[in-house]
């Protein structure tokens, strides 16, 4: 199968591999200015307010008034930071975001590398943001860029092993980690998409709770793992200044402030994928074919961007202990009890 | 172990209440005003109540209402007000003030700087008349610190000029009729001390 | 030259030269930071040799895992940063000792790469590994992955009893 149209209109060589690696960079700085904008406007119509107004129409440009301002500002590295790593991080971070986008098949014909490994890969490549992080925090030589990387890097080990679990189910469920394998069994009506447990038997009904109830733990395990609030312990304003990036200025920061919502993006693909049927319409035939899965996909994702938005202008921050209670205590036994349901599910199938 | 399944089910239940109160304010009339940009008239903001009625703004005297008692210059913590008054010479036509009193003082110079005030509302509560008010302008930010100056007098400075020779006149010719008077009466002694 | 030797040797050379850092660095969290570099090679190297899934092992295990436990513990660890560990008469021994044992090393490994039999031949594209390691995991080595789970379950509980003993 031909998963990737660039291939079959440059040809399989070096122009063709660049053109691919370009596209997801092309499209995540795009995606990564609406989600400002986003942020901007809808935190702000949920406190009544009207957000940015001032730089084009309704303030729609604003974001790039903020990424030109970011170009612009001094490259501050501290003194008494470890100059070469403090200036490697946030390339690490946002090499370790931009690398998700490589499985992330945004139609059915364009991923940008079609490993059957895709699901495996998204989780592990997330492993270097937490070097990343740690790298960032510890080359600061300040206190609270420590503890905001202590902070996080036990965050998200804490929530990488309910969001493994909950990989594992819909691996279990589809048996296979191809990410293009995984939406073409949820192909047909959104009955089949796997909250409501993939297509066959209508004995899947049954098991709709744990289905459910996973789809929840990755959503709020997502959270984490992207230091959304409430989930934002790591870079609590009122208490460590702004965690492992205090010290970072400039286009530094803009990196990570990229990486940050590239990795948005990437947890509400994967939750489009594992669960909502990724690029498949949800009216079966209807409005399908790989122009309408692009707009599918990117709908789906989108309203998965806007629900962690949501969630950010609703709640307060945890405190830590109950950031750690909620990872270890709830949604690792529930995570279990979901997974040995589904495999349940799986094995009747 | 009731009560960690309570826990979490009070936890999810207050979550989607949270999330159901922000998408209603999604949706909600914005309070926002965009105020330079966007610029209700004052008189439309006073209706709507968004200018609060006892707000205290920039200052304004009714000048044919002002008798010139000074006392909102004595009252004044910043010494922002400056009032001179010259009396009214008996015989000139004389407006009654608004407030129906009878006028004694010609108010020749009469400047409040703005920029001074510190919007206490003293001088308001001294004034016999109510002639000095708080506004609710609150939109006077100048270029150059002068043109917060303001000035409340009914005459320019001619005029006042004007009025106050006319009392110095008044007075110098009530003099030259005292001394005139003082002049027939104690003649003899002052020609005694001349001699 | 093709495009894949250039890959090859630039995994090689990130390897080698991130290896060098760890071992020659004085700070020991240049070291644990460089072992990044490290494990990132050598996941590379699998990818090339088409064992995607091992190299992605690989990063999820050593840099997820084991890299994450180090640097914490390095941290958490007083007074490790800067500290020189070649002082004295046992820093003399460290040498000569660790000089010895890179000898053999050394002596080993060239032993192992002249008289190996070293499997040569163009590799046939194996598209997908996961299934028949997965079958191979549940068939041959059953016994293996077995032992390996119940060492970690051991470990679990070993911690979970150490973590608790204050109580």
């Amino acid at each position: 199968m031909e998963t990737n149209f660039i291939y079959s209109l440059l040809g399989n060589n070096l122009l063709g591999y660049l053109a691919v690696c370009i596209l997801p960079l092309v499209f995540l700085i795009v995606y990564a200015l609406v989600a400002i904008l986003g942020e901007l406007k809808i935190g702000a119509f949920m406190q009544d307010r009207l957000g940015p107004m001032r730089t084009g129409p309704w303030g729609t440009i604003q974001p790039i008034a903020e990424v030109v301002k970011l170009l612009q500002k001094e490259n501050i590295t501290p003194d008494a930071a470890s100059k070469f790593l403090f200036n490697l991080a946030p390339f690490i971070i946002f090499t370790a975001a931009f690398a998700a986008f490589a499985v992330i098949p945004f139609s059915p014909k364009f991923v940008p590398s079609g490993i059957n490994l895709g699901l495996f890969y998204i989780f592990a490549i997330g492993s270097f943001a937490v070097i990343g992080i740690f790298m960032g925090g510890w080359a600061s030589n300040n206190k609270y860029s420590l503890l905001g990387a202590v902070r996080s890097v036990a965050q998200i080990i804490s929530y990488e092993i309910p969001a493994g679990m909950a990989i594992l189910s819909i691996a279990a469920l589809a048996g296979t980690l191809d990410m293009n394998e995984i939406i073409t069994k949820q192909s047909g009506w959104f009955t089949n998409w796997y909250i409501f447990g993939g297509s066959g038997s209508a004995l899947r009904i049954l098991f709709l709770p744990f289905t459910f109830g996973i789809f929840v733990i990755y959503l709020i395990a997502s959270l984490a793992e992207t230091n959304r609030t409430p989930f934002d312990i790591p870079e609590g304003e009122s208490e460590i200044v702004a965690g492992y990036h205090t010290e970072y200025s400039g286009m530094k920061f803009a990196m990570f402030f990229f990486a940050e919502y590239a990795n948005m993006f990437v947890v509400s693909a994967l939750l489009t994928i594992m669960f909502f049927g990724g690029w498949n319409s949800p009216f079966g035939d209807f409005m399908s074919g790989p122009i309408w899965a692009v707009v599918w996909f990117l709908g789906k994702s989108m309203s998965f961007i806007f629900l962690q938005i949501w969630l950010r202008w609703t709640l307060p921050r945890l405190r830590v202990d109950q950031l750690m209670y909620t990872g270890w205590k709830v949604l690792l036994p529930i995570s279990f009890v979901c997974f040995f349901a589904i495999a349940l599910l799986a094995m009747l199938k | 172990m009731g009560n960690y399944f309570r826990n979490i089910w009070l936890g999810v239940w207050t979550v989607l209440v949270g999330m159901r109160i922000t998408i209603n304010h999604l949706v909600m009339r914005k309070v926002t005003n965009q105020y330079p940009d966007r610029y209700p008239d004052l008189k439309s903001l006073e209706e709507a109540k968004l200018v609060p009625t006892n707000s205290r703004n920039r200052l304004f005297v009714d000048k044919e209402d002002c008798n010139g008692c000074k006392g909102c210059e004595r009252d004044c913590p910043v010494n922002c007000i400056s009032v001179e008054t010259t009396r009214v010479t008996p015989g000139d036509t004389v407006p009654l003030l608004r407030s129906g009193g009878k006028r004694n003082l010609w108010v020749t110079n009469f400047t409040i700087d703005m920029a001074k005030c510190c919007f206490c509302s003293l001088c308001t509560q001294a004034c016999p008349t109510s002639a000095i008010v708080h506004t609710s302008e609150f939109e006077y930010s100048e270029y150059n610190r002068n043109d917060l100056v303001y000035q409340f007098s009914p005459f320019s400075p001619e005029e006042a000029q004007v009025k106050k020779d006319m009392f110095a006149n008044y007075q110098a010719e009530q003099a030259a009729k005292k001394a005139a008077a003082a002049a027939v009466a104690p003649a003899p002694a002052a020609t005694q001390e001349n001699v | 030259m093709d495009l894949f030797e250039i890959i090859f040797y630039f995994f090689a050379a990130i390897v080698l030269v991130s290896a060098l850092v760890v071992v020659l660095s004085k700070n020991i969290m240049y070291s644990a930071f460089s072992l990044l570099f490290t494990f990132f090679g050598v996941a590379g190297l699998f990818v090339l040799l088409n064992a995607d899934f091992v190299g992605i092992t690989q990063i999820m295990v050593y840099v997820g895992g084991i890299l994450v436990l180090i640097i914490f513990g390095v941290m958490i660890t007083t007074k490790v940063t800067g500290v020189d560990i070649k002082e004295g008469i046992s820093g003399k021994l460290q040498y000569a000792g660790a000089g010895i044992i890179t000898l053999l090393t050394a002596i080993f490994l060239s032993l192992m790469f002249i008289n190996g039999k070293w499997i040569t031949g163009s590799s046939t594209d194996v598209h997908a590994t996961i299934h028949q390691i997965g079958t191979l995991l549940m068939t041959k080595y059953i016994l293996a992955f077995e032992a390996a789970a119940i060492l970690l379950l051991i470990a679990f509980i070993g911690a979970a009893l150490i973590g608790r003993r204050k109580a």
